[in-house]
């Protein structure tokens, strides 16, 4: 103990100092460590190693040549990729939004218009994120089908006959996985805006009403504004879980009928292991993680970065 | 806080939440209606159908090992949330209390993890993991999702200890705590509701995950429940009811943690909120 003892001697003479806040020992890194591990064996290595066997070709006998960016070429020339980009940008457009608006009027009036049944609400609005997703989607897939199928009948009360599944027909199929995410995700986006609707500082909010705002007012002037924190990490958490994409389309259709709803999950499953192309595999991973990294940073230059559950420091306040 | 509303209102607006909670649920009242159902009746196309029988969970828990999958799923999730817990207050505190030289660096790294697609990371990770000799094991599964978890809890956790009082954590170290007991006896009680948060969605988050088991866990004795519906729907094709009632029990036990712990979890969802 002879070294902390005389470290913590050097800490007491200079008192104001921002070292007199520090805990003294090299031995403290540790505490980083573990973490730091986990992070370059599990993450940065498998990044790293993706990305220089994208730019390798593996031919028959098993001998890795360079192949140079002819591997980028071949998954922009192909017409799948272009099919994953287009669903990959609906599912966005349509997901994100669509998950706000219904999450958010939901959390609203659970919030400021409900007290006994608030528990109750808020539970069963986040029951399908804790419903195990490939319960889910063999549930949806019963819910589409013809003939059997509830949804079906239900369509055929307002007149709408269909002769097959939604998802199986091309032109309707990723609209019918879109639905079954917005329904699975709709209670994270209401929980998140239920935090942030709670933790509005009261003092503002009655202000507001002795100027006068009440109702659709309050919300439209005050509320929304002030939820902007919760609305810019839902953005963010919305487009890397959009790219994360794999479950529901997997297990519904597979990417099919004929690639029509094929996403960057899919693609990249289908390719490294049911066709176990490799390099093709990497080079999609890459350009599904070079994406990710383009469109946080744009966010986070644009909007600025934060990803706590729901508020932050400087902006609450 | 809140001026009373005309009752009116007040139903109204009850009354059309029940309405959409009534639809919201429609997915999975079916789930739970056709399991309960006779197999003259599993093909009709309504929500429900009477009269309800329990054969079909009878059939299910007799005929398969669904137990061992929920075991499974149990040891995976149980020790992943141990690892993130773990490492994401050690690595909290290092940069939140003992503001080590080049932590935030690292805390900057570490939070690109958030930005990556598992979509981009199953194929290196598979190669990796076979490397290994993890495929099929358990800890072939648990190191990556702690690895993909743990920044996430570091995001909440740090920016929970950064609001709790420097007082307590000076006055320890002024008692002559060393780091270690500093971090054990002050931070870990101080930030309990950012951890049983973050401990609850980690659960949830793995108990659910799909892409990477599915690829790593192709043995039957290691499968997690997430991954077994699929041999079910083949198996029970013919027979819905007993392929529901699969699905209701591979769904049910994280559905009922979740009603057993919301209270706790969104609790420390506002507590967050307050402090982060």
């Amino acid at each position: 103990m002879p070294t902390l003892a005389s470290q913590g001697e050097t800490i007491r003479l200079q008192p104001a100092t921002r070292r007199s806040r520090r805990f003294a020992g090299p031995w403290t890194y540790l505490f980083l460590a573990p973490a730091v591990l986990l992070f370059v064996v599990f993450i940065a290595y498998p990044i790293v190693w993706v990305a220089c066997q994208s730019f390798f070709s593996e031919d028959r006998d098993h001998t890795a040549s360079f192949v140079g960016l002819e591997t980028y070429w071949a998954v922009l020339g192909d017409p799948v990729f272009w099919i994953v980009v287009r669903n990959m940008v609906l599912w966005g457009l349509i997901t994100i939004p669509v998950q706000m608006l219904i999450g958010g009027t939901v959390a609203y009036f659970i919030e400021r218009h409900t007290n006994a049944w608030r528990g109750f609400f808020r539970t069963m609005f986040f029951l399908p994120v804790v419903t195990s997703v490939s319960v889910i989607s063999l549930v949806w897939v019963q819910i589409y089908a013809p003939y059997y199928g509830i949804g079906q009948e239900y369509l055929r009360h307002f007149g709408i006959i269909m002769a097959s599944s939604p998802i199986g027909d091309p032109s309707t199929a990723i609209y019918a996985l879109i639905l079954v995410n917005i329904w699975q995700w709709t209670g994270f986006s209401m929980l998140m805006y239920v935090a942030g609707i709670a933790n509005l500082p009261t003092e503002v909010l009655d202000a507001a009403r002795v100027d006068g705002a009440r109702g659709l007012r309050l919300a439209w002037s005050i509320i929304i504004p002030m939820l902007m924190p919760v609305t810019k990490s839902l953005l963010l958490l919305g487009i890397i879980g959009t790219l994360q994409t794999f479950p529901v389309v997997q297990l519904m259709t597979g990417g099919g009928p004929n690639h029509a709803s094929e996403v960057f999950g899919t693609y990249v499953f289908r390719t490294s292991f049911v066709l176990g192309d490799t390099g093709k595999g990497a080079t999609i991973s890459v350009i599904v993680l070079v994406l990710a990294l383009i469109l946080s940073l744009v966010q986070i230059v644009y909007l600025g970065a934060d990803l706590a559950p729901s508020g932050h420091k400087e902006e609450s306040r | 806080m809140r001026r009373h509303h005309p009752n009116i209102s007040r139903i109204v607006i009850h009354a059309a939440l029940f309405a959409l909670l009534a639809v919201w649920m429609i997915p999975e009242v079916y789930m739970l209606s056709i399991g309960l159902r006779t197999p003259d009746q599993a093909f009709d196309a309504t929500l429900m159908a009477w009269p309800l029988t329990l054969d079909n969970f009878a059939t299910v828990i007799r005929d398969n090992a669904i137990v061992s999958f929920f075991l499974n799923s149990l040891i995976v999730t149980l020790a992943t949330v141990a690892i993130v817990v773990a490492c994401s207050t050690l690595f909290a505190f290092a940069c939140a209390v003992l503001h080590l030289r080049w932590s935030l660096v690292l805390y900057a790294t570490l939070l690109t993890t958030l930005m990556v697609p598992l979509a981009s990371l199953v194929l290196p990770l598979a190669i990796l993991l076979k490397t290994f000799g993890w495929v099929n094991t358990y800890a072939g599964v648990i190191f990556p999702y702690a690895a993909l978890g743990a920044p996430f809890a570091v995001v909440v956790l740090k920016a929970f200890m950064e609001d709790s009082p420097k007082e307590l954590f000076e006055a320890a170290r002024v008692d002559g705590c060393n780091a270690w007991q500093t971090y054990w006896h002050v931070a870990l009680p101080l930030i309990r509701p950012a951890l049983v948060f973050v401990g609850i969605w980690q659960f949830i988050v793995t108990w659910n995950e799909f892409f990477l088991a599915l690829i790593i866990l192709t043995r039957n004795e290691v499968k997690t429940l997430t991954i077994v519906p699929m041999q079910y729907s083949g198996l029970y094709m013919a027979n819905p009811g007993a392929l529901f009632a699969v699905l209701t029990l591979i769904a049910l036990p994280l559905i009922l943690l979740y009603v057993v712990v919301q209270r706790a979890f969104v609790r420390g969802l506002l507590a967050g909120a307050v402090k982060g």
